[in-house]
């Protein structure tokens, strides 16, 4: 096996609006060997960010198989330091070698005055914010000559100085950029119970035109001083409550590429594949039920 | 009303420092404190940090135990804050810190173990390349040999140690299952890290190799490479290094020095 000799990419293969799955290192060999039947795979973008060696390798290899959306968790766009040109170099590269359907990031920051923290902080949702953060993806997308989509975040805290509802705020930037959304259904539904306002109101106010991916994943309770929080660990399996509010979310917005999102504690990859098939069945539901 | 700024510096702050006296006042609280809210991100924080150190340092953690890996990674990352938003950059100065401890002093083969980690973590991430063209450096015309320069494989690094880090590092691999000791009185060594393939291998060189190959990467030409290999070692071969070097593809572009 010679890792030199030149991977035969397919040129950039749209995300079908099916289930998919993400693609992490504990899987590689068994995505490969075993090819299961789903839609496309999604990566974290920064773990592909080396030049060589197991990452990209197996990437590349999936990748013939499969169409792979790339989704990053550290460009920092809403930071108010000068976006990280390396950064956003290594993400260029990464998307020429991979032809990627997909590129998403965040509705958050993660890095001040150099100081990196690898965590999806909440942006204060103000004026302000809503243009810098606008002003920031219409530069990555020039940057990267390609429309991106940002993810509603899960959040913890809120700012006693916001001013806009986070839907409107995700709205105004699609308004603003022509970026897409990426809805993460989970996360409407944690920062819902987090924050007391209405998840099915969130589905309905949102963007449905700009909408074109939507993930799904397990949170974690905690509790704080005698108060449930709800925490986006990626860890479990989704849960009733989120597959019921998905259910409303492709009732308003139809088929989508859907992603079971795993990070940490990682199931086998069968219970990966079960409960992708379990949206594509709601999917597919929907479909016969307007046909 | 604080500027996204003032807002993201006082954030970060209350993060790295959890006595900081700046309080957010604009973070909203209920029934949960604003102080408990910051917590859950500060937890993140640390531990997705400690995590990035524990995946790249696996052996210091098993000579240092969980309790004081965990301790020095707090310190750590409170010292030297992430610099990237890509997590697999994060703990090169991790060797550096370790050697700043008193509390190592017992174990000052620590610092060059965790370099030794660090040099794997790199190497595994690093670009491929194919193997040298013995065919043109065969071409080479005879009278131009001593201008030679040749570039190593981007998934190597050269490293030396006092101490005898590679065997230390060997018995404290999750699937090693020999004899545990090691005498530290066996003395140091040279050591090549290098992926010529998708595995990272870790090779005990000899000193004038080890002075060879740090020639030719810091862009000395091989009549000059081989000359202070030569002043370590009189009987230094210089043929059978380059085909060593060459077949085991550290050694994997050359060009001819202007």
């Amino acid at each position: 096996m010679d890792i030199t000799t030149e991977s035969k990419l397919k040129p950039t293969t749209p995300i079908p609006a099916q289930a998919g799955i993400g693609l992490r290192a504990e899987h590689y060999k068994e995505v490969i060997t075993t090819r299961p039947n789903i839609g496309w795979l999604e990566v974290h973008s920064e773990n592909y960010f080396g030049q060589g060696g197991k990452p990209l390798y197996y990437l590349e290899l999936a990748r013939q198989n499969y169409p792979v959306s790339l989704h990053g968790v550290g460009l920092s766009i809403g930071s108010s330091d000068p976006l990280n040109k390396t950064h956003l170099d290594h993400l260029n590269r990464l998307i020429q070698r991979i032809e990627p359907g997909l590129v998403s990031e965040h509705l958050s920051w993660s890095s001040i005055d150099g100081k990196y923290f690898n965590d999806l902080l909440p942006l204060p949702y103000t004026e302000e914010a809503l243009k810098h953060f606008s002003d920031r993806v219409h530069q990555v997308q020039n940057i990267l000559q390609r429309q991106i989509l940002i993810e509603n975040p899960s959040s913890y805290l809120s700012y006693s100085h916001s001013t806009i509802a986070e839907w409107d705020f995700m709205n105004a930037i699609v308004e603003r950029t022509d970026c897409g959304i990426l809805l993460d259904v989970n996360n409407v539904y944690v920062s819902a119970i987090n924050h007391g306002f209405d998840a099915h109101h969130y589905l309905q106010a949102i963007d449905a035109d700009a909408v074109q991916e939507i993930h799904l994943a397990g949170f974690t309770t905690d509790t704080i001083e005698g108060q449930d929080i709800l925490i986006d660990t990626h860890n479990k399996p989704i849960s009733d409550e989120v597959w019921a509010l998905y259910k409303a979310a492709i009732k308003r917005l139809g088929a989508l590429p859907s992603l079971i999102e795993w990070d940490s504690d990682l199931p086998p990859l069968e219970f990966l594949l079960e409960e992708a098939s379990r949206a594509q069945t709601i999917m597919d539901e929907r479909h016969a039920l307007v046909a | 009303m604080p500027s996204l700024h003032e807002l993201q510096s006082a954030f970060a702050d209350a993060l790295l420092n959890p006595d900081t006296t700046r309080t957010l006042s604009y973070v909203a609280q209920d029934k949960i404190s604003r102080d408990q809210r910051l917590f859950i991100y500060r937890n993140h924080v640390f531990s997705s940090l400690t995590s990035a150190l524990q995946e790249a340092y696996p052996t210091i953690e098993r000579l240092v135990g969980e309790a004081f890996f965990r301790s020095a990674a707090r310190a750590y990352i409170r010292q030297h804050p992430s610099t990237s938003g890509d997590l697999e950059q994060y703990g090169d100065r991790f060797a550096d810190y370790l050697d700043s401890l008193k509390q190592v002093d017992e174990h000052a083969y620590l610092p060059d173990v965790a370099r030794l980690e660090w040099a794997y973590h790199r190497v595994y991430f690093a670009a491929d390349a194919p193997a040298l063209s013995t065919e043109s450096l065969a071409k080479v015309d005879p009278s131009q040999q001593h201008r030679l320069c040749f570039g190593l494989h981007p998934a190597s690094q050269l490293l030396q140690s006092p101490y005898p880090s590679l065997r230390i590092w060997q018995v404290n691999q999750k699937a090693y299952c020999g004899d545990q000791t090691v005498d530290l009185s066996t003395g140091g060594n040279y050591l090549l890290v290098l992926r010529p393939q998708l595995d990272p291998e870790i090779h005990h060189i000899n000193h004038d190799e080890y002075i060879f190959l740090h020639a030719l990467s810091c862009d000395k030409n091989i009549a000059d490479s081989h000359d202070l290999a030569t002043n370590i070692n009189p009987e230094f071969d210089l043929t059978s290094c380059l085909q060593k070097f060459i077949s085991n593809k550290t050694l994997v572009t050359f060009s001819l020095e202007a």
